[in-house]
């Protein structure tokens, strides 16, 4: 279970790295990109690519860094505890579906493509049949398409493999929607637009999706984490009644069920990295996915709703950044699958009779 | 080559095997080891076990070299990885393994491992092992419960001597037990915590005297252990005098981590899904929805607990955040069983296990749960703990 000292090493050099480009105290940025289009900066973005990270997941044959989902996790974590509003995990899940020149470029930062998968709100489901494809043309409609205004091109799921469609084709139509984090997702209609389907197992769009889960999970751990340590911070400094408000017993004992959540969470994240960085069968990789995902969207919203209780009023303002945590909790808490639907999941992939687990 | 000494070769052999096993192979080999040797009648007690009923297994244990999963191979443990201690204990638990008396394994073992003059190593390890000595705990007193530093039970030096008179409560098993270990204070005038002295006395010392007490659950599973100028040779006192609130301290972090691995919750929600079944209520999308919460609660605590596991493994020792660990095992033990309390209908209010089967003792189970988060260290004080020593939160 425990990783060796060579992964240790390079979680730490990615840990490090993704610190200097994105510090976790500067959110200046992060505000000024909210509500903008297209939501993040692509500047930021190649500076990603450069480091590897878009490709983080690829091997090193087909150009990529050939790392682990430990690596990927950490690496996700660090992101989400600066609220980086670049969109790396819906990257890394297009570097999956890509091959040959496509997945060059979109590596390499050159042309970003961007998954759209859903049809349906609050579905896992990524080939659930609002996609028609006749005589080469394609029609139907994909929704919550993330930062889909930055995107050079959409990689479709679509029956039996994937299409790409370049951002400005005939044919397809593109309405945005504002997220609670400044981003926002896009809905793509298409009529009849003419593509070449690229014929793909479901099980590679199915562990792409997979991976976005435990990413998002590791994501949200990093925002938790980050409002968890300000709010400590607030505990110590504010003062009422004549001393710091953190020495009242109530507010420890709520802090410390706070950090039991984000314990849990690295565990379970952790977990799953290993489960899916190993040989195990399809279902136990995805009971690990869908636990690890239940238990930190629950620890993220958890987390940071305390940490605007603790606040107290001045945490319900927005000029100060405390809720911009929990605003990003609320976007990420149930992007590819919520903790109801993992836990439910969960139930279906792993037996819960008492033979089965004797 | 003497018997003892030839078995002792071949249980070294097929230890160092165990050890060399894959994870899933060693689960088999638990597994059989429990089928062949364990009594099929001590299966799922719905009480803990005395000495008498439980000594016979003990002993096939220890002929086997498998008493102390945890302790290193060179004091006569298994020297078992993190992750196969778990495997064990999850072994015994589905095969409803009645717990022996392990305060020598647990808790004085690793102390005096760690802390113990190497004539008190020679002489008490293998004696655990052996199951010659049976350990229990003398900590808390009547008006030393949370705040255990103030604890009362004094010994004073009398030349090779010490004279010990005071009163020690809730100690589990003392009737069972032929040695406690137990916190004394050695200087009255010294602050709380630096006149605390930590001695080790055999029970049938004269002036001890051991008083049984009724539980929740009516058993008598813990006593009073009363002493009445009770000398103690100057050689049973382990490290330094005055020196003991750090040992016990550190002794209170493997009790933790023992209450916090998964241990208990594993055995409750193995009865939880037994008594699913048995109301026919499995298939129920509520109760599908409650089952799976908890066993995703519990996988994910038992990966926590691996991740203390390692570093005591790797030699570190525990912070104290392993209350983390004994908080949240002992809240999911208590989800758990509230669970299974809430489901049993009438049967909640009756003394006897549903319909006479011994595991589906959901008010036994759930009255046993209570105890989890008041002994160790209550879950208000591991609290207070996190919050000053890991939060560095103020006053």
């Amino acid at each position: 279970m425990s990783l060796g000292e060579e992964r240790l090493e390079s979680i730490r050099m990615i840990r490090d790295s993704a610190a200097a480009l994105a510090p976790r105290k500067d959110l200046k940025r992060v505000r000024a990109l909210r509500f903008s289009e297209p939501g993040f900066d692509r500047g930021l973005w190649r500076q990603m690519c450069a480091m590897g990270w878009v490709g983080l997941r690829v091997p090193e044959l087909e150009g990529g860094s050939g790392l682990g989902m430990a690596e990927l996790c950490a690496l996700a974590e660090e992101l989400g505890a600066a609220l980086v509003p670049e969109p790396l995990v819906a990257g890394v899940v297009a570097a999956h579906l890509l091959n040959g020149t496509d997945l060059a470029d979109h590596i390499a930062g050159r042309r970003l493509f961007i998954p759209a998968w859903q049809e349906w709100a609050g579905s896992l489901e990524f080939d659930g049949g609002e996609m028609r494809l006749r005589d080469g043309r394609l029609s139907g409609r994909k929704l919550f398409v993330p930062m889909a205004a930055g995107a050079d091109a959409y990689v479709l799921s679509v029956p039996h493999g994937v299409a790409i469609v370049p951002a400005a084709t005939e044919g397809m139509s593109r309405d945005l929607e504002q997220a609670q984090d400044g981003g926002h997702y896009a809905t793509l209609t298409l009529a009849g637009v003419p593509v070449q389907p690229i014929a793909m197992e479901r099980r590679r769009i199915a562990d792409a999706l997979d991976e976005a889960a435990l990413a998002t999970a590791a994501y949200l751990l990093g925002v938790a984490e980050q409002a968890f340590a300000l709010t400590l911070e607030y505990l110590c400094t504010r003062k009422q009644f004549g001393q710091p408000i953190g020495s009242f017993q109530a507010l420890q004992h709520r802090a410390v069920d706070l950090r039991l959540q984000l314990a849990l969470s690295r565990a379970s994240i952790g977990g799953a990295a290993a489960v899916l960085d190993g040989e195990a069968a399809p279902a136990a990789r995805q009971a690990a996915v869908s636990r690890a995902k239940a238990r930190a969207a629950d620890a993220a919203l958890l987390v940071t709703r305390q940490a605007v209780q603790l606040h107290g009023a001045i945490g319900y303002t927005d000029e100060f950044d405390i809720g911009l945590f929990l605003r990003k909790a609320m976007t990420l808490a149930n992007l590819y699958g919520s903790a109801a639907q993992h836990r439910a999941r969960y139930a279906r992939l792993t037996p819960s009779t008492a033979e089965a687990t004797a | 080559m003497s018997t003892a000494a030839a078995n002792q070769a071949q249980s070294a052999t097929q230890l160092d095997e165990l050890n060399a096993l894959d994870d899933e192979a060693f689960r088999q080999q638990v597994r059989a080891f429990l089928r062949t040797h364990y009594p099929e009648e001590l299966r799922f007690p719905v009480k803990r076990l005395h000495w008498a009923q439980i000594k016979p297994w003990y002993l096939t244990l220890s002929r086997h070299g498998w008493v102390a999963p945890g302790w290193a191979r060179e004091y006569g443990g298994m020297g078992l990885s993190a992750a196969k201690q778990i495997i064990y204990m999850e072994e015994f638990e589905s095969y409803g393994v009645a717990r022996a008396p392990d305060m020598g394994i647990v808790m004085l073992g690793p102390l005096l491992i760690r802390y113990g003059s190497e004539a008190q190593k020679q002489f008490f390890l293998p004696r655990i092992l052996s199951g010659e000595h049976i350990w229990c705990q003398g900590y808390s007193e009547p008006n030393s419960g949370s705040d255990l530093a103030s604890l009362r039970t004094e010994a004073v030096q009398e030349g090779d001597h010490w004279v010990v008179n005071g009163q020690k409560t809730w100690t589990t098993l003392a009737t069972d037990a032929n040695w406690i270990f137990v916190l004394v204070r050695t200087d009255r005038g010294a602050k709380k915590q630096e006149g605390i002295s930590f001695l080790l006395v055999p029970m049938d010392s004269p002036g001890v005297t051991v008083r049984p007490l009724l539980n929740l659950d009516l058993h008598d599973e813990f006593c009073e252990v009363f002493f009445d100028a009770v000398k103690v040779p100057c050689d049973n006192l382990v490290g330094q005098v005055n020196h003991g609130w750090s040992m016990a301290k550190a002794l209170l972090g493997f009790e933790r981590i023992f209450i916090g691995s998964p241990k208990q919750s594993a055995y409750a929600l193995k009865r939880l899904l037994a008594l699913v079944e048995h109301l026919g209520i499995a298939a129920e999308p509520l109760c599908v929805e409650r089952v799976a919460r908890f066993r995703m609660e519990l996988e994910d605590h038992t990966l926590l607990y691996e991740t203390f596991a390692e570093r005591l493994k790797r030699g570190e020792s525990l912070g104290p955040d392993v209350s983390l660990l004994k908080i949240n095992q002992c809240e999911l033990y208590q989800r758990i069983t509230e669970y299974m309390l809430e489901i049993a209908g009438e049967h909640a209010g009756l003394l006897e296990p549903i319909d006479g089967i011994r595991d589906l003792n959901a008010a036994g189970l759930f009255l046993q749960s209570r105890v989890t988060t008041i002994y160790g260290g209550s879950s208000e004080i591991q609290r207070n703990i996190l919050a000053k020593h890991v939060l560095d939160l103020p006053g």
